[in-house]
């Protein structure tokens, strides 16, 4: 829709003007009535898209000359109100993944997901959080009689930290809405099975979008109630309470009270050490930093495999970038970020995962953890 | 004496953030509002008796002219000792930033034409949105923010602006603008999200001024 602005300069054209407003029924914003229009007096009329071109050459032809006020009404109207649940990209199931969903909303689509997937798609309770809410994780596994090994992803271990859920929940769709026709994730698939776990810390989840948008921990008690929540990437058992830590439940990056003291924590823990040997490569989603982080964050002493380690982080990182130009560092957390013990991607690799990544997905703090909705899907596309 | 530092690694990307911050304050407003396309290269000194000094070289934006880069080179020293001072910037901008005359003069007049003081919270909010009529109050809490990250950074933080809980416009009757920010400050290596309180003049020739700031005790 088109918003034209005239200035008619004779009777004649007032009268035609008149009668095109009426016969076609156009939205008049100045004056309110065509009875009003006079010669010589601002004129503002909303013409909707299917008929600018005939309003335009009726105009042309009786040599009224007109300037083009707004060239795209609904730009202006969308810019001015925040989308609520606009459906621009909808996709099979009507679930919209470029929009951050609370938890409710998480649950509902894991069931779907499963349900229009069955074939490809089982779901698993790993545990319970500390306020007693089921934890899933999605198995994505070709049928086949091969024994497969295992990638595990798991995001939203920091509840403010929206776009990891986010990215879980693309991951997903992505491989199923791809697999049969993609020739690399149907080999993929062929040979591995894919194991995420789209919120991890639910209950923090949920209390950053009623409470607290900034909050980071779970919502276990501490010191009688009087303060709450681990930082569940402090609770791992890998040279936990180090560095990097508080022993004082207010801090942000409170490590517990010992190492796996959390329900959360416990849950993976337990889950990947027994299926220690058929997992490959963890990896671990978060925000914000554009990272692509390697073990150790106690230590600037490389690990073992540290060449292939890097190697392998350096090749995500350019096929990363490829897409949009979005670049992202590599390298250990202690060289680049600072110093943490207790992190789930430490411990992973001590007992014996060759592959342990943490992402740090966009952006470098312009936005931080309130990424725009509109970059849900440029972000999930170049980390795919 | 000055040892090169890799641009990937965290020292340089700290001393980044604060002659961000400085640069922010020094040059940003409701029409410009600056960011690190790149950290392209770090140098650190230790200079006896004064502290820490990092020579930098960064690529600058303004996301209000994204096409567009501009290399600046900046000078951040971490003072000695305890005692908590601001580290010294110094910054040389090489070549044009956008001007934003127009734009500052017409925020300028809106704001002044306002019947009611302005106010409003949550920039950007939960979801990351800000309102087009408000992003000059962003962008003008991003120079407030680069003041008060500017003075209270050390080589063991790094501060982002997370969101600007509230804002509120006082009315002068000199030809300043007045906005009193609670800004919401995120610390890097305490993970921290730190309330702050900024009082702002800005004047579209005079630019912008922290009259007043102050940590909000309790979190």
């Amino acid at each position: 829709d088109q918003v034209l602005h005239i200035v008619p300069e004779t009777f004649q054209q007032v009268q035609h003007l008149q009668l095109l407003c009426s016969t076609l029924m156009l939205d008049l914003w100045k004056p309110l009535q065509p009875e009003d229009i006079r010669a010589g007096e601002d004129l503002h009329i909303r013409v909707p898209a299917p008929l600018v071109q005939e309003v335009k050459d009726s105009l042309d032809q009786h040599m009224i000359s007109y300037r083009v006020l707004i060239p795209d009404v609904q730009k202006l109207v969308d810019q001015s109100m925040p989308r609520e649940r606009s459906s621009h990209k909808q996709v099979s199931e009507g679930y919209v993944y470029t929009e951050y969903h609370p938890m409710e909303e998480i649950y509902q689509w894991m069931t779907q997901i499963q349900k229009n997937n069955s074939e490809l798609v089982t779901q698993h309770i790993l545990g319970k959080t500390f306020e007693n809410r089921t934890m899933y994780y999605l198995q994505i596994s070709q049928p086949s009689n091969k024994p497969k090994k295992i990638i595990w992803m798991d995001c939203g271990i920091h509840a403010r930290e929206w776009i990891s859920p986010a990215f879980c929940q693309w991951f997903v769709k992505e491989i199923l809405q791809n697999y049969k026709s993609d020739p690399k994730i149907s080999r993929f698939l062929q040979n591995l099975d894919l194991y995420v776990l789209p919120v991890l810390n639910i209950d923090g989840y949920i209390y950053s979008w009623e409470k607290d948008r900034f909050w980071r921990k779970n919502r276990s008690p501490y010191n009688n109630g009087t303060c709450y929540g681990t930082d569940l990437n402090r609770n791992f058992n890998s040279s936990w309470g180090s560095v990097g830590v508080s022993f004082n439940c207010s801090s942000d990056v409170f490590c517990g009270s010992g190492p796996e003291s959390e329900p959360e924590t416990r849950a993976v823990a337990q889950f990947i050490k027994s299926k220690k040997s058929d997992i490959v490569c963890y990896l671990t989603m978060h925000s914000y930093g554009q990272l692509i982080l390697t073990p150790y964050g106690s230590t600037t002493k490389p690990p073992s495999n540290n060449e292939e380690l890097m190697q392998v982080g350096k090749d995500a990182a350019a096929a990363l970038t490829g897409k949009y130009g979005t670049s992202y560092k590599v390298g250990s957390t202690a060289l680049i970020l600072y110093n943490n013990s207790g992190s789930s991607r430490d411990w992973v690799h001590t007992i014996g995962i060759p592959l342990s990544y943490t992402f740090e997905l966009r952006d470098t703090g312009t936005h931080g953890f309130v990424l725009p909705a509109d970059q849900i899907q440029p972000t999930c596309e170049e980390t795919m | 004496r000055a040892m090169e530092l890799p641009p990937s690694h965290f020292p340089a990307g700290r001393a980044a953030a604060v002659a961000l911050g400085y640069l922010r304050y020094l040059r940003g407003g409701p029409g410009r509002g600056l960011q690190l396309r790149q950290l392209r290269r770090a140098r650190r000194q230790d200079i006896e008796d004064a502290g820490h000094k990092y020579s930098l070289e960064l690529e600058l934006e303004d996301v209000l002219d994204k096409d567009r880069t501009v290399t600046c080179t900046a000078e951040v020293l971490y003072p000695l000792g305890s005692k908590s001072s601001a580290p010294e910037v110094q910054v040389t901008v090489q070549g044009e930033l956008r001007s934003t005359q127009e734009a500052d003069q017409d925020f300028y007049n809106r704001i002044r034409s306002l019947e009611k003081e302005l106010v409003a919270e949550n920039i950007p909010d939960s979801h990351g949105n800000v309102p087009p009529h408000l992003e000059p109050i962003h962008l003008l809490a991003w120079a407030a923010s680069g003041y008060v990250i500017w003075q209270n950074s050390t080589e063991n933080t790094e501060f982002h602006l997370a969101q600007v809980k509230h804002v509120k416009q006082v009315k002068r009757s000199d030809e300043d603008l007045q906005f009193d920010y609670v800004v919401l400050l995120h610390e890097m290596v305490s993970q921290e999200v730190i309330p702050w309180e900024v009082t702002v003049l800005w004047h579209p020739r005079r630019g912008a001024r922290v009259s007043r700031d102050r940590r909000q005790p309790g979190h």
